[in-house]
Parts: structure tokens; C-alpha cells; sequence
């Protein structure tokens, strides 16, 4: 009995696999696509969002404000149609990591700031309190997915696996 | 006999070289590929922002020395107000404090320069922020500033709504008193549009991140109640 379920086991991770990383990957690339939705449409505010976390001069962050949802459009894009991944992920996990910083550090300091990571962002209204342990524990659900991605980036159904020829090969080099 | 398996593995060895070869190829180059992507879209965002920047905008009567803001009265201590016209808290903050304000503006002990910024235009579907605040300045040229605030948020719309039409800001215009015709085109052409960005975007800079913030003497003052704004600006008065 222990001997067939772990032998099922181990025939399922490999059958399995492929698909929780789909699963992650069209995930992720949902997060990039509404996070840099929502900010497009108002780059100055984003660029506000950005400085109320009061880590760098007003013209850099307002900069940064501009560019961020534009990249993270791209990312989402890279990751949905699955190319390169292992380098989307890569570069996902490194903005989140830059994210949860900044988030943990305005608490740190007792900003009370919106994170902006959907939109909206800057300072709160008096009476609203900031809600940074949910924010940063989301961000880490994210940063899950794209370990998951880096560990495994051979997913079905990208042009990573179109590229290679033969999306069954596991070859996990890319 | 060995030496034809010799060959075997040796054309193995190489088959599997080159495949490994192709693969680092083929891996180089998606990565620059999405590398690129990447960087390029981070500078179609960096000058789609900076193309959206206007540097050149009238000023409307009665702004302050640096057009940040408009001047109400002319008491020594500087009240600096950073309200948006559809922020709900700046809504309870007129109709708490407001008349203390305007008592120590009668009075002659202070001066207020009302940031009318447009921080939300995101919440409204029609940019409804940047409508109310160009559209107060309009008001300012006519002379009205103050009676065209004060309705403004009397009849504040809700956040995630169309917000107010410029046919109904021209109606509350006229209704404190503005002339229709002027106060009309200047809102139907938003004429002080640009000023609106140049207004926000000076509030951005000066760290406010959010509304209503209120400095005495350009000192941010935490308690926003009558009592609280009264003490900053007799301490300040001192």
C-alpha cells in the first residue's frame, strides 16, 4: 500500500509538474498585467505612489513611477506567452523582493501609505490604517510563484517549450 | 570492434555538443530578447510621462509668488491647504475646520494658499480632479475662488462616479455669482488645465502625499481639528 502510493507519487510529480508551473506562470503574468493596468492610465500618480515612500528624490522616483507599469505590462506579457521565462521570473522575483523591502521598511518607519501596488497609493486618509502584513504576505505568494518558475521554467504551452521543438524533452537548462 | 564503438560514442559526444551548444544559443538569445522588452518598455513609459509634461501655463488671478496655489487674505502666518475636490476627507475637513480658518483669515492672523491638486483623478471617469481644480481657477480670475471652493465640495460628487459635467461646474459658477460667459469658455476650454499640473505636481515635490494636508508656516500640522489648527498657527504667530 505505502510502496503503490509512493510510486503514484512519483509517477504523478512529473505528470503534474508541467501544469503547476502553466498554472504559475499565466498567474504571475495576470499579476504583472492588472498591476500595470491599473497604474497606466495615471503615470503621475503612479510616480506620487512611488515617492510617498520617501526612499529616493522626487524626480527619480517619479520617473520610476512612469516606467514600472510599462515593464511590468511586458513582464506580464513575456510570462503569458512564455518566453524566456526563466528570465521573467527571474527579474519578477527580484521587483517583488524590491517591493516587500520597500513595504516593510514604510512600516518600519511608521509611514502610514497605501503600497500602490494596484493602483491608488500614497499617503492614507486619517482614520485608515495601513494594512502591511497582508500586502507583504501577498507579495510573497507572488515571489512563490516565480521560485517556482526559476526552479522549473519549462512549462507547456509557451514559446520557450515552441522553441526548443519538443516541449516533452525535460531539459531544464533554459 | 571497440574502435567502431569508440566512434559511436565519440559522434555521441559530439551530437550532444552541439545540442548543448544550440540550446545556450537559442537561451542567449530569448534573454536578450526579453531584456530588451523589458528596458524598452521601461522608456516608452519614461517618455510617454515626460511627453504628457506641460511646462508652460497661465496663471490665474491671485495665485501665490510661485502660482502654487491661490492667496486668501493676508495675515503674517501662511496657511498652506492641499485638497482635492473629490477627496471625501477634505470634504469633512471644510466642514470641521473651514470656519475656524476663515476666522483666523478675518481676523488678519493668517493667510491661506489653497493647493487645489489633482490626485485622484483616477477615481473619477472623466479626470474629474483636474476639471474642478482648472475650473477653480477660472473662478479665481472672476474673483470667486473662495465661494467656487466652498460649493465645489458642497456638491462633491462621489469617488468612482463621472463626477461633476462642466455644464453643471459652469451652473455652480454662476450660481456664486460668476460671470457665465467668461467663467464658461474658460472651463469648457480648460484654460488652466496646465496650471492644475503645474499645482500638483509643486504639491508632489513638496513631499504632500496625500489630502488635505495642512502646513503652518510650511510646517505639516498633524491635528487637522479646529483647536489644533488655531494653536499651530498662534504658536507660528508667536
Amino acid at each position: 500500500m505505502d510502496v503503490t502510493a509512493a510510486r503514484t507519487r512519483a509517477i504523478r510529480w512529473p505528470v503534474i509538474r508541467p501544469w503547476l508551473g502553466v498554472a504559475a506562470r499565466l498567474g504571475l503574468a495576470a499579476v504583472w498585467l492588472i498591476a500595470g493596468a491599473t497604474k497606466v492610465g495615471d503615470l503621475a500618480a503612479s510616480g506620487r505612489a512611488v515617492n510617498a515612500y520617501q526612499v529616493m528624490p522626487y524626480e527619480l522616483a517619479a520617473a520610476i513611477g512612469a516606467a514600472l507599469p510599462f515593464v511590468e505590462l511586458a513582464l506580464g506579457a513575456l510570462l503569458l506567452l512564455g518566453l524566456a521565462t526563466r528570465l521573467t521570473a527571474g527579474v519578477s522575483a527580484a521587483l517583488l523582493v524590491v517591493f516587500v523591502t520597500g513595504i516593510a521598511s514604510a512600516w518600519a518607519r511608521g509611514l502610514a501609505i497605501d503600497c500602490g501596488c494596484f493602483g491608488s497609493g500614497g499617503q492614507l486618509a486619517a482614520g485608515q490604517s495601513p494594512s502591511y502584513l497582508p500586502e507583504i504576505l501577498r507579495d510573497l505568494g507572488f515571489l512563490a510563484l516565480a521560485g517556482f518558475l526559476l526552479v522549473w521554467p519549462r512549462t507547456p504551452v509557451s514559446v520557450d517549450g515552441w522553441l526548443a521543438g519538443d516541449a516533452h524533452v525535460e531539459d531544464d537548462d533554459e | 570492434m571497440s574502435s567502431r564503438k569508440g566512434q559511436r560514442d565519440a559522434a555521441r559526444v559530439v551530437r550532444e555538443h552541439l545540442a548543448r551548444e544550440k540550446r545556450r544559443k537559442r537561451t542567449l538569445w530569448t534573454s536578450v530578447g526579453a531584456v530588451a522588452v523589458l528596458v524598452i518598455a521601461g522608456l516608452i513609459g519614461w517618455s510617454v510621462w515626460a511627453g504628457q509634461r506641460s511646462d508652460e501655463f497661465t496663471t490665474p488671478k491671485g495665485a501665490s509668488d510661485a502660482s502654487t496655489g491661490i492667496v486668501i487674505g493676508s495675515g503674517a502666518v501662511t496657511i498652506d491647504l492641499y485638497e482635492d475636490y473629490l477627496c471625501p476627507a477634505c470634504k469633512q475637513f471644510q466642514q470641521l475646520s473651514g470656519g475656524t480658518i476663515n476666522q483666523l483669515v478675518s481676523e488678519g492672523k493668517a493667510r491661506v494658499v489653497f493647493h487645489p491638486v489633482a490626485y485622484l483623478d483616477r477615481l473619477s471617469t472623466t479626470g474629474y480632479s483636474t476639471r474642478a481644480s482648472a475650473a477653480s481657477g477660472c473662478a479665481a480670475d472672476g474673483g470667486k475662488f473662495k465661494e467656487f471652493t466652498d460649493a465645489l465640495f458642497e456638491r462633491q460628487p462621489p469617488e468612482g462616479s463621472a463626477g461633476l459635467s462642466n455644464q453643471e461646474l459652469i451652473d455652480i459658477g454662476a450660481g456664486v455669482g460668476l460671470n457665465r460667459d467668461d467663467f464658461g469658455s474658460c472651463v469648457s476650454d480648460g484654460r488652466y488645465k496646465p496650471w492644475t499640473e503645474h499645482v500638483t505636481e509643486d504639491a508632489s515635490r513638496a513631499g504632500v502625499t496625500g489630502t488635505p494636508t495642512v502646513k503652518v508656516n510650511g510646517k505639516d500640522v498633524e491635528d487637522r481639528s479646529p483647536d489644533g489648527i488655531r494653536a499651530a498657527v498662534e504658536a507660528a504667530g508667536r
